[in-house]
């Protein structure tokens, strides 16, 4: 919202030591956040109000005359100008040498300098309107160049531009969204009443504003409201012998400094209220209106208005609007009037309403029709409703200014059920002081609620307070609205920061959060895996591609876009399509991320699990680095004895034969498996993609079991290796097991893959595999014999299950 | 006696010579023949103990044991000698070895740990170590949770505020219809329920708003909340625990201001602005020469909100604060274009 200066200073002193800048910034600071300071002026820097004393012809150019112009000096300068409309006696726009003009209002600013133009000297220029921010007299296409005819100003020659214009104005761009909870601050009064309890300045009341004559009685407005609960309050008067015409240039700057647009003497007025006082204002053309009844209901089903801004509007059973007694709508209550019945040009008889409208019902409409006005973004907040009676009055004073000639013919009639209530509220000075932790004298705190125009009685630490109506539609009930008050109007600046004195207290634990960072380093740090953080959701083309079905998805109502409509069950699809986009730029990958994936299981909320999902991409069978990282993963993470299994769970994107499960205490936790060469198609991806996926809750709950030390044997152990030929698709776990069982006395520590081999000197479909056993005797040194037995046991146990040892002997 | 004296004058001659010899040799071959000379069999030590034949056992005794002590410190000289050899020889032999050092070093996997994790651990440490526990809530929230328990009915303009994205599923009654939470804010309640007052909690967690993507604007960001509940805490003590969070985060000193601000869910409510962490209030293009960054709401929690978490405002007052992680790890990193956090490309998230 943007706020006029000049409009303020009708109604408090401000500190002219005070820059714009600074008033700007103490708004900031105490009440709504200003985004920008606007100084009109400097725009007509170096411009003076001339008037043409004399016109000739340019001796060398056709379209061309010399004006003289008086511009308040001792001397008239001689100016050349192109301009059709330039008369004798004429008041124009005089751009001085050293100002800035926009070039037939298009380009960048240029700086003007003294010149000559075919020979003959031009002191600045006579601008037309579009060359100095002002409107343009030259449509587009037009032949005609016509500058700015400014002979209606009451100014004389030599007056500074930004005067006679009443440009001589500062505006302060409010954000709007700091004032959702103020109705009270979306009128200049309001933010007047800011600045006085800020400035401690008194606040001029509204006296000679609200002032009119009311002259001969003869008729008397009705208002039929059909509906209580959407409109409170109703107040119209009816004025006669009203002139539709221009309203006056302080007015019109008023207007346009607070960013609206002139239209006509009656509509400016009605604006004019609305952005002093906060209260929007519609006036009815009265003849076509046809009656001096109006009836508000909801609009009935289908129901159609055509409104101010020309468009037709279908309405809503829950609509609000305005009819006139034949139940013909005029407007849509508290968004926008009427066309038909609005104001014209030969408009004489005015209806003028100010009501009060329902906060929900305005918000809603206006979301409905998808129509936001400015009378509607002030009903939204809940506006006062005794305001309805004063906005009337200041807009009879005002016609009365503006039309002397017109007649106010009917008394001030107020209808609705709203009754002015008052609203006290408890204060406790020393809960004040508790909240805000620092010492604000009580004294203070009144003179800050009093110059908010709240009440304030009784003494000591107890304090009633009356909150004034403007305040009391929803925005201030509670002691602790109060302490806002006080505080940000004592100053924010002023309270300490102080770190509070509290007993120490241990934070509850939450090993999840924490582990989730071990995690992270695990994989980056150890494991060498990048973190990826994708989006939440996904298209159904992308599940599709996984094989994925739509069901058991929980699906976004208004997503923003298709290919994020539902909400991810799996993180795979997306680290995929990851994986996709990176592949041209990396052929080796190793990537993971820790998130959330959302299903339903037929409750009301979904189930959120958080999962590790990590990917290794390379060309050639990526099976064994992914369970190798996981493994080191598992084992960097303690993870109590996980062990390896066929998966239980059949992931649609996973290679049917290349999937193992993970188990902790016989629960499947996760996976590790090589991605579906369909789906690794689906994806545009032409390596080999292993993931694993582990579901980090269920990680994290299996614990982390203590360790428990063992003395590193005192006996020197013994290696032995032995390789043997087997048939393609017997697996290690067989041989090792084979091997674990010929153990009679127990000393094989460990037995480990180091060599699988095939291809060149091995017979087809066979393997070679090679283990490497540690054998140890626990309390003393392993004898030759021993040794020589344990291997015979080995031997024998590999061959029963038909391998083939290599390099024995025979 | 005066052989015995002209014994011992050989015996120091033949010390001299020896050391001499020792210190002369080069080579382990010259270093054996002279060990041979003076200590062998048939060497020079072994031929003057043959002179003792004849001499007293006093005389026998008295200079057999000064020729051990010779034979021991000669023994002890020819083998730090020899030890010196060997390293004369290995020092000569690499004297010709080059390596290029330019070459690579062996590849090692190293990866990445995505750079809003890293800040997010960093913002959960410095809270931890100030008594805070961490906690997070779901991300599919109810309207229940994300609105009304946080003073925030149906209707009331602060829905604009925040466009929400909303589950295609059927409303409940109590709870309303579903939702992508669009704050952080919902865990006030959830925490207050589950661990009343008083209470210390950070909540880091992913929130969603439906909005249109641009260099500043993402659907999907994260947050951070947090709140503080206890008999007496005041907005003095949102002061000084964020200018120590803060602090601690840049690494330097910080400071706060407020202005007011509003969020239904807070009473009074108040924007925190911190002294710009790149011109340290100076005034800089970052902060608009301001000297101050806009960084987070925050303000007391409303009495409704107490209520909600089944907290007696009467008893406890606290404040709660929800800034923007996402932004945060921006401003921390120079980083542009907000959309970079979740492109996923490998040429970004290698960078951190």
């Amino acid at each position: 919202m943007d706020i006029s200066l000049n409009w303020i200073k009708d109604f408090v002193d401000l500190p002219s030591k005070l820059s714009a800048q600074e008033l700007g910034e103490l708004l900031t600071r105490h009440t709504a956040e200003v985004e920008g300071v606007k100084d009109l002026k400097k725009s007509y820097e170096n411009m003076v109000l001339g008037k043409v004393t004399s016109l000739k012809k340019h001796p060398d150019a056709d379209k061309l005359k010399l004006a003289k112009v008086d511009i308040g000096q001792s001397k008239d300068v001689q100016i050349v100008c192109g301009g059709q409309n330039l008369e004798e006696g004429m008041l124009v726009a005089v751009a001085l040498p050293g100002s800035k003009v926009r070039w037939h209002g298009e380009g960048e600013l240029v700086e003007l300098k003294e010149t000559k133009i075919r020979g003959e000297k031009s002191f600045g220029m006579i601008c037309a309107g579009e060359e100095i921010g002002l409107e343009t007299d030259n449509p587009k296409g037009a032949s005609e160049v016509r500058i700015k005819d400014l002979s209606h100003l009451k100014a004389k020659a030599g007056t500074p531009l930004h005067k006679a214009l009443h440009k001589d104005d500062v505006v302060l761009d409010i954000d709007n969204k700091s004032l959702t909870h103020r109705p009270d601050l979306w009128g200049h009064y309001g933010i007047a009443r800011e600045f006085s309890a800020i400035l401690e300045k008194p606040l001029k009341t509204l006296k000679e504003e609200l002032k009119y004559k009311e002259g001969k009685r003869s008729a008397r407005p009705k208002a039929q409201i059909k509906n209580d609960e959407l409109c409170p309050r109703f107040s119209m008067a009816i004025v006669k012998g009203v002139k539709v015409g221009p309203s006056p240039q302080w007015m019109q700057s008023r207007l346009e400094a607070a960013g609206m647009n002139p239209i006509n003497n009656i509509v400016d007025i009605t604006n004019y209220v609305m952005l002093e006082l906060g209260q929007p204002m519609h006036a009815y053309d009265r003849q076509v209106v046809g009656s001096d009844e109006l009836i508000v209901r909801c609009a009935k089903k289908g129901e159609k208005l055509t409104a101010l801004d020309e468009q037709e509007y279908t309405l809503h059973p829950e609509d609000p609007i305005v009819c006139n007694k034949k139940d013909e709508p005029l407007g849509i209550a508290g968004i926008k009037g009427g066309l038909k019945s609005g104001i014209n040009a030969d408009t004489n008889e005015l209806i003028l309403e100010a009501a009060n409208w329902d906060k929900v019902m305005v918000r809603k409409a206006s979301a409905r029709i998808g129509l936001r006005t400015d009378a509607s973004q002030r009903f939204e907040k809940g506006l006062d409703p005794s305001m309805t009676e004063l906005a009337i009055q200041r807009a009879l004073n005002l016609i009365q200014q503006l039309c002397p000639e017109a007649e106010v013919v009917s008394p001030i009639v107020t209808t609705g059920k709203w009754k002015a209530k008052t609203l006290k509220i408890n204060l406790n000075a020393a809960s004040v002081i508790s909240k805000i932790g620092m010492d604000i004298p009580k004294t203070e705190m009144k003179r800050i609620l009093k110059a908010l125009d709240f009440k304030v009685s009784g003494s000591g630490e107890k304090l009633t307070v009356e909150v004034p109506s403007h305040r009391a539609t929803g925005d201030v009930s509670l002691e602790e609205d109060l302490v806002e008050e006080i505080a940000r109007i004592h100053g924010y600046d002023k309270i300490p920061a102080i770190l509070p004195d509290l007993p120490i207290k241990l934070p509850h634990e939450n090993e999840e959060s924490f582990h989730k960072h071990t995690a992270r380093e695990i994989m980056a740090h150890q494991l060498g895996f990048t973190e990826l953080m994708n989006y939440s959701f996904y298209s159904k083309e992308r599940l599709e591609k996984c094989g994925l079905s739509e069901e058991g998805h929980f699906k976004i109502l208004n997503y923003l876009s298709e290919d994020q409509t539902h909400m991810r069950t799996s993180l795979t699809p997306n680290i995929l399509a990851k994986i996709s986009e990176n592949s041209r730029e990396f052929a080796n990958m190793r990537v993971f991320e820790i998130g959330r994936n959302y299903k339903d299981t037929g409750n009301y909320m979904p189930t959120e699990q958080k999962w590790l999902v990590a990917a290794v991409v390379q060309k050639g069978e990526a099976f064994y680095e992914a369970k190798g990282a996981m493994q080191a993963f598992l084992a960097a993470f303690r993870t109590p004895k996980p062990q390896f299994k066929v998966a239980k769970t059949k992931l649609p994107y996973a290679h049917p034969k290349k999937s193992l499960g993970v188990l902790v205490r016989g629960q499947e936790i996760g996976q590790v498996f090589t991605v579906h060469p369909g789906v690794l198609k689906a994806f545009d991806i032409e390596q080999d993609v292993a993931i694993f996926a582990l579901h980090f809750n269920a990680l994290v709950e299996a614990g982390r079991p203590k360790v428990s030390f063992k003395e590193p044997a005192k006996f020197p152990g013994m290696e032995m290796d032995i390789s043997v030929l087997v048939e393609e698709r017997k697996t290690v776990e067989e041989l090792k097991k084979a091997i674990q069982k010929s153990d009679k006395s127990n000393i094989i520590q460990s037995i480990r893959l180091f060599d699988t081999y095939s291809g060149k000197g091995i017979p087809d479909g066979q393997k070679s595999l090679s283990f490497r056993m540690e054998l140890q005797h626990p309390e003393r040194t392993l004898t030759d014999e021993e040794f020589t037995v344990a291997q015979e046991a080995i031997f024998l146990a590999l061959e029963q299950i038909g391998a083939t040892i290599r390099g024995k002997g025979n | 006696m005066r052989a015995h004296f002209s014994m011992k004058k050989e015996l120091q001659q033949l010390e001299k010579d020896a050391l001499a010899s020792i210190k002369g040799s080069a080579s382990y071959e010259e270093l054996k023949d002279a060990e041979r000379e003076f200590l062998g069999k048939k060497g020079a030590l072994t031929g003057l103990l043959k002179g003792l034949k004849d001499k007293s056992i006093e005389e026998k005794k008295s200079f057999g044991k000064a020729a051990n002590e010779v034979k021991k410190r000669l023994e002890g000289t020819f083998e730090a000698r020899n030890k010196q050899i060997e390293r004369e020889q290995i020092d000569a032999a690499i004297e010709n070895d080059w390596l290029d050092l330019t070459a690579p070093g062996t590849q090692q996997a190293t990866g990445n740990i995505h750079p809003l994790y890293q800040v997010q651990k960093e913002v959960e440490r410095i809270f931890q170590e100030m008594g805070f526990t961490v906690v997070d809530g779901p991300e599919v929230e109810s309207e229940y949770y994300n609105f009304e328990g946080l003073n925030i009915p149906a209707h009331h303009p602060a829905r604009d505020m925040q466009d929400t994205f909303f589950i295609d599923k059927p409303s409940h009654k109590e709870e309303g219809r579903l939702v992508l939470r669009t704050h952080t804010s919902p865990n006030q309640v959830r925490a207050m329920r589950k661990y009343g007052a008083p209470l210390r909690i950070v909540v880091p967690g992913r929130v969603f708003r439906n909005e249109a993507l641009d260099a500043s604007h993402e659907h999907t960001f994260d947050q951070v909340e947090g709140f503080m509940i206890d008999t007496h805490i005041s907005i003095a003590h949102l002061k000084g625990v964020m200018q120590e969070f803060l602090s601690r985060l840049f690494h330097k000193e910080m400071k706060v201001r407020f202005r007011p601000g509003y969020f239904p869910f807070v009473e009074p409510g108040i924007e925190l602005d911190m002294s710009c962490v790149f011109c340290s209030g100076k005034g800089c293009k970052v902060c608009k020469k301001t000297g101050w960054i806009e960084f987070m709401g925050c303000g007391m929690i409303h009495p409704k909100v107490l209520e909600s978490g089944g907290v007696d405002p009467k008893k406890y007052q606290g404040w709660a604060f929800g800034f923007g992680l996402t932004r945060l790890v921006m401003m921390l990193y120079g980083i542009n274009d907000i959309r970079y956090l979740t492109s996923g490309d490998l040429r970004i998230n290698k960078q951190f």
